[in-house]
């Protein structure tokens, strides 16, 4: 079966201004993702794991290698890919409900169906009630929500979310996870997911990816076996399972951290 | 929900004093109204007592009585009305062409960098000579015409209105045009659902601005050009040694700027800035 995304040895070099220097975010990285997998990512910090949703996003270029969505090579955003970034990036201007429409709007849904979509993502989110007021109204939480709302709603084959959840309390967070593996399962999407946090990482993915310090490549990719009935918060801290693939890829992160620091001194000396 | 959110302008914080009866709501009026002309009766009196005390002869310093006999004398014989409404049909004009190149301009310079490095040092040296500095040469180029005080005004008003729109395109995070793009959107849904909305509140501010230096610049071209309108109006009246006259029209002059922009230009942007609560300023 063909993968839904193929990422093939991509490189990604960028021009850092302040040090003047050429940085090298991703090298040669390659993953595939099959159609309908919900994948997390996961990494030391600035290993470039969101730098890789730009590229599947088509909003950066990469420098080397090719990224290919339904066999098709990506060259530029597009409505298949949608994405829900790490801060909030709703568009004042609009209400929340005329957020959450945005991409149906955009994709000319007639009228009705687009009211009759926006509700249901309402109510999904826990927003009724705020149908009508502009984000600075709503608390961090609630944007964030409408943030995801928006990009769900306008139906996109690949879903693309980078730390999406960081700034939410505890409580929605575990919500809005267990709302967005549902909706994965029920829409069959395939959804790249970019966290720091391992047991978010664990509780949603059908498969976990480790990257190695910069410049990133893929260190190790891990099927999470653990039946999703069994990934609740509640009953998660029990299950043997967990607790190993936690200290595994806590494990590999640390090792990658540690190399990062020796590279680091490395350099200095 | 409250249905109060649709209708209402200023709607960013909570307001308690909605919540307030009417009836204490206009009194609330009035007494902004009051602290309004306060200082213009205070300048008034202290005017009138000059006057007063000094006994200037009429066409030197006349009293805040004889401006008002001179007002109400231009306006019985129409012809406040005349040239009043000669300087606004100018600035309407002018005002509704000039804002409109401006934010255009503005517009291409905010897209492309390439362009507003080429066009940003020429348009700040232009930028410092005044629109008056220019008569002149309008008035070789165009005469004693209208088409000679429009451009005077759009000299000054185009400026301000480019360089706070070009300032606003830049100012809308990347974030939101990226987000659109992964919605799906065409570079003309960035500028029309996320460049232009974004910008609004600098360019109402440029805009206000603009007006305001455009208005300066009418009546001194007025003056020049003479063929009507308050500047003239003033400008006639020292032939003749009406000094009360000038002092009038120099009163209409300044009620009507400010009246266009207490009614006008500052509810414009109270409503996009407080409205969006936009003040990323």
């Amino acid at each position: 079966m063909r993968a839904k995304i193929s990422v093939e040895r991509i490189v990604h070099e960028y021009f850092n201004p302040s040090t003047w220097q050429r940085v090298r975010a991703l090298d040669g990285l390659s993953l595939d993702v099959p159609d309908g997998e919900f994948v997390c990512l996961v990494g030391p910090s600035g290993c470039g794991k969101s730098t890789l949703l730009y590229l599947i996003a088509g909003l950066t270029r990469p420098t080397g290698g090719r990224i290919l969505v339904d066999g098709r090579e990506v060259v530029r955003p597009g409505r298949d890919r949608g994405m829900v970034f790490q801060e909030f990036a709703i568009l004042p201007w609009r209400t929340v409900e005329g957020n959450i429409g945005h991409g149906l709007e955009i994709a000319q849904i007639p009228r009705h169906t687009k009211a009759g979509t926006v509700r249901r993502y309402v109510a999904l989110m826990g927003l009724s009630g705020f149908e009508h007021k502009y984000p600075h109204e709503l608390s961090g939480g609630m944007r964030q929500r409408v943030a995801v709302a928006r990009t769900l709603a306008a139906d996109p084959e690949v879903v693309l979310m980078d730390e999406p959840f960081a700034s939410l309390d505890a409580q929605t967070r575990n919500v809005m996870q267990e709302e967005l593996v549902r909706i994965a399962q029920h829409e069959r999407k395939t959804i790249v997911f970019v966290t720091h946090s391992v047991d978010e990482a664990i509780i949603l993915g059908d498969r976990v990816v480790v990257l190695t310090h910069r410049p990133g490549r893929v260190k190790a990719s891990m099927p999470i076996e653990i039946p999703r009935e069994r990934r609740r918060w509640d009953v998660l801290g029990a299950e043997e399972r967990f607790v190993r693939y936690r200290q595994d890829i806590l494990r590999m992160i640390r090792e990658e951290f540690d190399a990062q620091e020796r590279g680091a001194e490395a350099v200095q000396a | 929900m409250s249905d109060s959110g649709r209708a209402g302008l200023r709607r960013a914080p909570p307001d308690p004093a909605r919540a307030l009866p009417r009836r204490r709501a206009a009194a609330g009026a009035a007494a902004a109204a009051g602290q309004v002309l306060a200082p213009f009766v205070l300048f008034t009196a202290v005017w009138a007592l000059v006057v007063g005390v000094t006994r200037w002869p009429e066409d030197v310093l006349p009293s805040p009585f004889a401006v008002a006999r001179a007002f109400g004398d231009v306006f019985a014989k129409g012809m406040l009305t005349v040239y009043a409404g000669e300087t606004i049909r100018r600035i309407v004009l002018a005002a509704v062409t000039g804002v409109t190149i401006g934010i255009a301009a503005g517009f291409v310079m905010g897209l492309n960098d390439w362009i507003a490095a080429l066009l940003n040092p020429p348009l700040r040296f232009f930028q410092s000579l005044s629109g008056i500095a220019w008569l002149p040469l309008f008035l070789i180029w165009f005469g004693f015409s209208d088409k000679t005080i429009v451009v005077a005004v759009w000299y000054t008003l185009v400026f301000p209105v480019a360089f706070n729109t070009m300032l606003g395109v830049r100012t809308v995070p990347r974030l939101y045009r990226y987000a659109v793009l992964t919605l799906g959107g065409t570079w003309r849904q960035i500028v029309f659902q996320v460049l232009l909305p974004g910008a609004i509140p600098y360019i109402v501010g440029g805009v206000r601005l603009g007006i305001a230096y455009g208005w300066r610049a009418l009546i001194a071209a007025e003056i020049v050009v003479g063929s009507g309108g308050l500047g003239y109006l003033i400008f006639k009246a020292e032939t003749f040694h009406l000094t009360a006259r000038i002092i009038a029209g120099m009163t209409a002059i300044g009620v009507l700027w400010y009246l266009t922009d207490y009614f006008l230009l500052r509810p414009l942007e109270e409503a996009t800035i407080e409205r969006w609560g936009l003040v990323y300023r």
